[in-house]
């Protein structure tokens, strides 16, 4: 297959790719650029683990060709902390210990950042709502809420 | 290899944070919430090759012939692989360590037994023509006819295992004589662990040595299988699994998609990846067996038991073995003077099922826990009450002493915290609106699994502590718990601590399973740690150099990174400085909690197999955590839907070396119960014995908004016939009696007595 050349800016850095047009975003942060802090839990959209950001807003990496994301603004989970200060959301999730394996992790935070810049983190309910696409077989649930809670009033304040 | 360093715990935590028991933040969270931790399969290395298997699409037959010109034709093919094809191995020994058959191991198969065996696999230059070409091989095959599921006509009684028989006093004379009898039926069905993180490895040779980086829940005992398969002396092989994205039970052997990419590495001189697509890890290693069990208890009209028979069958494979001892719970919850359990396996064409989440007691208890349950109503005793009434004061079974039983304590305290005397006894008698609330109550139980481990502790000249052992975290915390043991033990901060884990090269430490590790390697950190201490107050003490020498002291007390005397008169230094002034830059100690006498093979076979674990009934006293989950439904009357509404739980798992980290186990266990008991089962197509739903959008596993805010209570005190710091299994634990207290909650709403896994609506309306 042909390939063709892929600019993607990422985490504020730009990158030239030369890329199958069939190459996901997901494999080509992953299998590409090493930056794998993006998970592959399911590779059909059905768990979450891929979620970064395009635009600002959450997408799955894994149902996202490299290509539909030339000329847009990609966000992974290693470019949400700024000058080594942790995002209010991954210091919630260290202090409420809302992981466990990890595998989740980036795509839990970076769901969780949206989830915040929506609006949709008003109540438990609507954070567990709108959280529910990010499957963690750990069973973190209830401490992914307390910490989208927390990092939610730290936002606003 | 990882190395952590711990740079805080919670602000809240203050100092004893850092100790053995406190609530220190994970010191491997840093690297998860930012990204950085690289999982086994993330390194990058040059010149990786992608390898996709091919996975056969009957489920019984032979293949007939593979037809791969296509595939080989297809751009950025490396090597087509197929059982014509592949170098031979040989056949490893199992996780007893039982001698093999001496014949050669193809990891493709010729002969089918499931759905979804693999029968080929494609290596290419990248992932995406790998996947293409995978799609290209054409498998023919000779189909026969396949035994589908236990449910199956062609199934049969199977096969007893007598080793799981379990029998005293008359059981069936005592049932048949007793005033009250209840008699039923409970079914689970195939469950499967679904760790995030799929399967998969990196395997790189280089000469006769072997890398493999794989996602593992025991070093040793993988190296040693691909040792043995590949005929390599053990040391030549090398397992790296810095992290683990969740193994519930799957990750623990070397399976036949390793031997696969070993030998694809091997074949082309390339390191080669290979990484099982989600479909492919239903049918790649085994979940949880199916099961089947009756349940009879005899009473006398107070609730007393007379007499337990129980009888239970679980499905394996065609040509494996897989036994989920469902009497493991069965005997020893509940005091009968008459007993009786036996187990069948009866085979059917699937993988071999294999280890999840508490296996054995799980299934166990959804019989015991839910037949105790239609007994208090059969009596009209609380359910809480005829748990009491028929407390085990001892292991009925072992005719032991518990060495900890805080049980009656458990349900003592979650009954309180839930409100449980606020219960209306009866059926459809709690509702709110068109909810039916239903409160139910189960006990859990799973056995203090114990084994040998090793680790060294260095004390580094810059004053900082290193712990090294092939131990792992797959999220329990083991990096955590082993730097505030060796904090606690050195008298350093922890934050001057470094934790390695994950490397096969490191000092030894058997399978992370049976919530067996942290008892295990926190002694071993303990006993080198304290072993390292004393060298270094021995050295301040009689080093001609060190300040302390003319001190004539006969111990010295280090804290907080510091040395001086008890007393607190002469001087106070640094380790640093002291290690400086006698001219030593590292201190190091092993160790291990083998027996004094044991030799290098012994050594060997407790790392590498399971053979030499402890029985918990060794010696005077029977050993296990325990548990008492109150759940509150709230049912649909006129839809059948099923809601957790409320879960109380408090558990026994002795003393807790980080609650904060126990505390999330505790409630993921739970969490996956909810799973079970009302979402998660394996379906079969009945025409091709295939599974329909290997996927996460048809196996449905909890969600966040499936679940509500989960109330943990601890209370368990320190158990030293269990480990040497006091705790017991955490991890098995508090899965265990989640599915009977959520079924018998069911029936409190509905009045409806759900038997078969998972309670769906189809079942309540």
């Amino acid at each position: 297959m042909t390939k063709i050349p892929v600019h993607l800016d990422i985490n504020g850095q730009h990158h030239e790719l030369q890329l199958e047009p069939r190459v996901t975003l997901l494999d080509a942060l992953r299998e590409r650029l090493g930056l794998t802090g993006t998970k592959k839990g399911c590779d059909h959209g059905q768990c979450g683990a891929c979620t970064v950001h395009v635009d600002g807003e959450r997408v799955l990496a894994c149902l996202t060709l490299a290509a539909q994301a030339e000329g847009r603004t990609i966000t992974t989970i290693e470019g949400l902390a700024r000058e080594g200060e942790l995002h209010p959301v991954q210091a919630a999730f260290l202090e409420q210990d809302a992981f466990q394996c990890g595998y989740c992790t980036p795509g839990q935070i970076m769901s969780a950042v949206a989830c915040i810049r929506e609006g949709h983190a008003g109540s438990d309910e609507e954070i567990r709502e709108y959280m529910a696409g990010n499957l963690c077989r750990c069973g973190a649930y209830p401490h992914i809420v307390a910490a989208v809670r927390q990092a939610a009033l730290e936002v606003a304040s | 290899m990882t190395v952590h360093n711990i740079r805080h715990g919670d602000a809240s935590d203050g100092a004893l944070a850092e100790a053995v028991g406190g609530r220190l933040s994970r010191v491997d969270g840093p690297a998860k919430i930012t990204g950085a931790a690289k999982y086994a399969v993330e390194q990058q290395l040059e010149g990786l090759a992608y390898a996709v298997l091919v996975e056969s699409t009957i489920a019984s037959g032979k293949v007939r012939a593979i037809d791969t010109a296509q595939a080989e034709a297809a751009p950025g093919v490396l090597k087509v692989l197929t059982p014509d094809t592949i170098i031979s191995l040989r056949t490893a020994s199992d996780w007893f360590g039982t001698p093999p058959p001496d014949k050669p191991y193809c990891p493709l198969a010729r002969d089918i037994t499931f759905s979804g065996q693999h029968v080929a696999a494609v290596v290419a230059e990248t992932f995406e023509q790998a996947v293409t070409a995978a799609a290209l091989v054409k498998v023919s095959y000779d189909e026969t006819p396949a035994i589908v599921d236990l449910s199956d006509g062609k199934a049969g009684d199977g096969i007893p295992i007598d080793a799981m028989t379990k029998e005293w006093g008359d059981a069936p004379a005592a049932f048949a004589a007793a005033p009250v009898r209840i008699c039923a039926a409970y079914n689970t069905p195939r469950e499967y662990q679904a760790p995030m993180e799929p399967h998969g490895l990196i395997a790189r040779w280089e000469g006769d040595q072997l890398t493999v980086w794989e996602p593992s829940q025991w070093l040793d005992g993988m190296a040693r299988t691909y040792a043995e398969w590949f005929e390599v002396p053990f040391e030549n092989v090398r397992l790296v699994s810095p992290y683990i994205g969740g193994g519930f039970g799957s990750k623990a052997l070397a399976l036949s998609h390793g031997a696969v990419a070993a030998s694809a590495a091997k074949m082309l001189g390339r390191p080669v990846k290979l990484v099982m697509t989600r479909p492919q890890t239903f049918t790649g290693y085994g979940g949880r067996a199916a099961t089947r069990q009756t349940v009879t208890i005899g009473a006398d009209h107070d609730g007393v038991i007379q007499s337990i028979v129980h009888r239970g069958v679980n499905e394996t494979s065609i040509d494996g073995m897989w036994v989920e001892p469902l009497g493991s719970v069965t005997s020893i919850m509940y005091a009968t003077p008459n007993f009786s359990s036996k187990q069948n396996v009866v085979r059917v064409n699937s993988v071999v099922p294999g280890a999840m989440r508490a296996p054995g007691e799980n299934p166990s208890a959804f019989g015991i826990e839910s037949a105790i349950d239609e007994l208090a109503y059969e009596v009209g005793i609380d359910p809480l009450e005829i748990r009491l009434r028929n407390y085990a004061e001892q292991d009925p079974h072992a005719k032991k002493a518990w060495s900890t039983r805080q049980l009656r304590e458990a349900f003592a305290a979650g009954a309180e915290r839930f409100g449980w005397a606020r219960r209306s006894p009866k059926p459809r008698s709690m509702r709110d609106g068109n909810q039916l609330i239903g409160w139910g109550v189960a006990a859990g139980t799973y056995p203090v699994r114990r084994a040998y481990g090793e680790a060294i502790v260095r004390i580094l000249a810059d004053g900082s502590v290193e712990v090294e052992s092939s131990s792992i975290d797959m999220g329990q915390g083991t990096y955590t718990i082993l730097a505030q043991t060796a904090a606690e033990t050195v008298g350093v901060p922890a934050d001057n601590v470094v934790v390695k884990l994950g490397d096969s090269r490191f000092p030894r430490a058997g399978v992370t399973g049976g919530s067996r590790l942290a008892g295990v390697m926190t002694g071993a950190v303990y006993k080198a740690a304290t072993s390292a201490l004393d060298q270094l107050v021995g050295l301040a003490i009689s080093d001609p150099r060190s300040p302390f020498h003319a001190l004539q002291a006969n111990t010295l007390v280090v804290a907080n990174g510091r040395i001086g005397s008890p007393r607190g008169d002469g001087p106070d230094v640094t380790i640093a400085e002291l290690l400086k002034s006698v001219g030593r830059d590292c201190i190091e100690a092993t160790g291990d909690t083998m027996p004094a006498n044991s030799t290098a093979e012994d050594r060997y076979k407790n790392y590498t197999t399971i053979a030499m674990a402890l029985p918990h009934t060794e010696g005077d006293y029977s050993r296990h955590s325990w548990c008492a989950h109150f759940i509150e439904v709230r049912v649909d009357e006129d839809f059948g839907t099923v809601r957790v509404s409320r879960v109380v739980s408090a558990l026994d798992s002795g003393r807790l070396y980080n609650p904060k980290l126990a505390e999330s186990q505790w409630k993921g266990g739970i969490i996956m119960g909810i799973g079970q008991a009302l979402l998660e089962e394996g379906i079969m197509d009945r025409r091709h014995g295939r599974i329909v739903n290997n996927n996460l959008a048809d196996y449905l596993v909890p969600t966040n908004a499936d679940i509500p805010d989960i109330d943990v209570i601890s209370v368990g005190i320190p158990d030293l016939h269990s480990s040497v710091l006091g705790g017991k299994g955490v991890g098995e634990l508090a899965i265990v009696g989640v599915a009977p207290a959520i079924a018998n909650a069911v029936f409190h709403a509905t009045g409806k007595r759900v038997r078969d896994l998972p309670i769906t609506l189809e079942k309540l309306i």
